[in-house]
């Protein structure tokens, strides 16, 4: 009886976090976020499903946000649709893709097409445009996270153009 | 084969447009106020929701926000119409007393014997009766007091409309985030990001017009009470400036139209004011142009206004985000006018606004379109 009635005004205590939430704190962009804050960002996230060979975006689309793949397999292309394209790269669980247009209103560079029945969450500039005005403590630790992985991106593309420079 | 079945999926979509159009015809009387309410709502919390999301940034609640804000513009309409209400009932406590003197008749009586001497003076008008002005009078306020009858019973209606755009707007306010991320998820994957761009661009857009615009209605209310009393230190014996200003200021909201409407209640009060006053009758604008009872010194002072108003503070308020062309501002308000009154004079601007906006989105869109 009093384990019950313990187990009942505590039956909260052992909630496990959202899916949502599992998935994005693994993620550059939203480290060092505590889990109100976490929790905060997953409400602002769109859940999206896309069927196989569905585009996610078209290259030179206009892009509004990133997605992150909840399930499912994405594959990022460069190149003609008709023909004349080459992979990018091949995406699962966990990763994400489009972050760029988080900071920069630019077309996309690269098309994204879902490879298999996927569950896509997406997190777009006007939302964090919105985050920033409501809540700035937490828009900006996105905004320096971002910064971080963009700074990471742009140290490995040196290295690269160094390293191909250097096998000329 | 293909050809066939486009021609049926056309016949079905145009068959399903009648049935929705029907339908909605059927039930639009029971849902217009409604679906007008939720449109009043909709405008407010686009105009404070700025001021909500400021708040929350800072005592980091969305409650206690919304709640500040609406306590604050409750606050602020009540003491706005308690005061208008006892300014009014001295106004017109005033009035009475006036009209109770043998004195007033006499003015009134003489006001319209000179009226109708400067006018024969100036314009070669046949048969102006002066007893006939004072009847005429006499049955316009009779006309007016049916008036005020009939419009206590919409009061009450008023009222309703007015409580329930209130609960409609905090509800809103304090979940509007959340309602738009529900509706967005409805639209299809391949429009997706066009169609958060649209939304937030239209948001942004009407958003920075109407508060804009409240902006440009506060000066002008501002600027009107100031000239208002610079007036009275000239003797022009206004009183209600504060009320008298706030009403220049939200008539100011209606284009074109608004500016004159605005003078009116300055010129009636300086005219019931100053009734009988010998001074104010032959007082002069600038010492040479005749202003009897200060009406062009008040139509100058507004026509100041409207030009410091036109030229300064509006381009840099509102700036030129949402330029209408004035052909397009004049057909607005004929349209508005026509079919919901002066209400729809007020609206129809903003309404403009909203669709050049979105039309330019729409716009870009298709220019996009082959790229979604």
């Amino acid at each position: 009886m009093k384990n019950a009635y313990w187990a009942n005004l505590f039956k909260n205590w052992d909630k496990t976090e959202s899916e949502t939430v599992t998935i994005i704190k693994k993620l550059p962009i939203f480290a060092d976020l505590n889990n109100k804050e976490l929790n905060e960002v997953s409400k602002l996230l769109h859940d999206r499903t896309y069927k196989p060979e569905e585009y996610v975006f078209k290259r030179h689309a206009p892009g509004e946000g990133m997605f992150i793949i909840q399930s499912g397999a994405v594959k990022i292309i460069v190149g003609e649709a008709s023909g004349n394209s080459q992979v990018l790269a091949e995406l699962s669980n966990g990763d994400f893709f489009g972050e760029m247009a988080l900071l920069e209103d630019e077309v996309r560079s690269a098309a994204a097409i879902a490879t298999d029945h996927s569950r896509l969450l997406g997190f777009f500039r006007s939302d964090l445009q919105i985050l920033i005005e409501r809540k700035p403590a937490l828009g900006n630790k996105i905004l320096q996270n971002l910064s971080k992985v963009v700074c990471t991106r742009l140290r490995k593309t040196n290295e690269l153009l160094m390293q191909a420079q250097s096998d000329k | 084969m293909s050809q066939e079945k486009n021609y049926l999926q056309l016949i079905y979509r145009l068959i399903l447009t009648v049935i929705a159009f029907g339908f909605l015809t059927i039930i639009w009387p029971y849902i217009s106020s409604v679906i007008t309410m939720l449109i009043f709502a909709f405008l407010f919390s686009t105009i404070l929701l700025p001021l909500v999301d400021h708040l929350e940034s800072q005592i980091k609640s969305r409650a206690l926000s919304v709640l500040i804000v609406t306590i604050s513009l409750i606050s602020a309409i009540i003491i706005f119409l308690k005061s208008f209400a006892s300014g009014m009932l001295g106004q017109a406590r005033e009035f009475s007393s006036q009209i109770e003197t043998k004195g007033y008749a006499e003015n009134l009586n003489s006001l319209a014997v000179r009226l109708e001497l400067a006018l024969k003076k100036h314009v070669n008008i046949p048969d102006i009766d002066s007893s006939n002005i004072v009847s005429k009078i006499n049955d316009m306020v009779g006309d007016i007091i049916q008036n005020v009858v009939s419009l206590a019973g919409t009061i009450g209606g008023f009222i309703f409309t007015a409580i329930m755009v209130l609960i409609f707007t905090i509800i809103l306010l304090a979940n509007y985030h959340e309602f738009k991320k529900s509706l967005v998820q409805f639209i299809p994957n391949k429009y997706f990001e066009m169609g958060l761009r649209l939304i937030f661009n239209v948001e942004r857009q009407v958003s920075n017009y109407l508060q804009g615009q409240l902006l440009a209605a506060s000066s002008v209310a501002i600027m009107s009470i100031i000239g208002l009393y610079i007036l009275n230190a000239t003797g022009a014996n206004l009183t209600l400036v504060v009320f008298i200003g706030i009403i220049a200021g939200l008539a100011n909201l209606i284009p074109l139209v608004g500016p004159f409407a605005g003078m009116l209640p300055a010129i009636l009060v300086a005219v019931m004011n100053n009734i009988g006053s010998e001074a104010a009758l032959s007082h002069q604008l600038f010492s040479t142009i005749p202003s009897p009872f200060y009406i062009l010194d008040i139509i100058l002072m507004f026509l100041i206004v409207q030009q410091i108003d036109n030229n300064l503070v509006t381009p840099i308020l509102v700036g030129e985000s949402v330029g209408i062309h004035p052909l397009v501002v004049m057909i607005a308000l004929l349209i508005g006018g026509t079919l919901i009154g002066p209400l729809g004079m007020l609206l129809a601007v903003p309404t403009a606004g909203i669709l050049k906006v979105v039309g330019r989105e729409i716009m870009f869109l298709t220019r996009n379109a082959h790229l979604l």
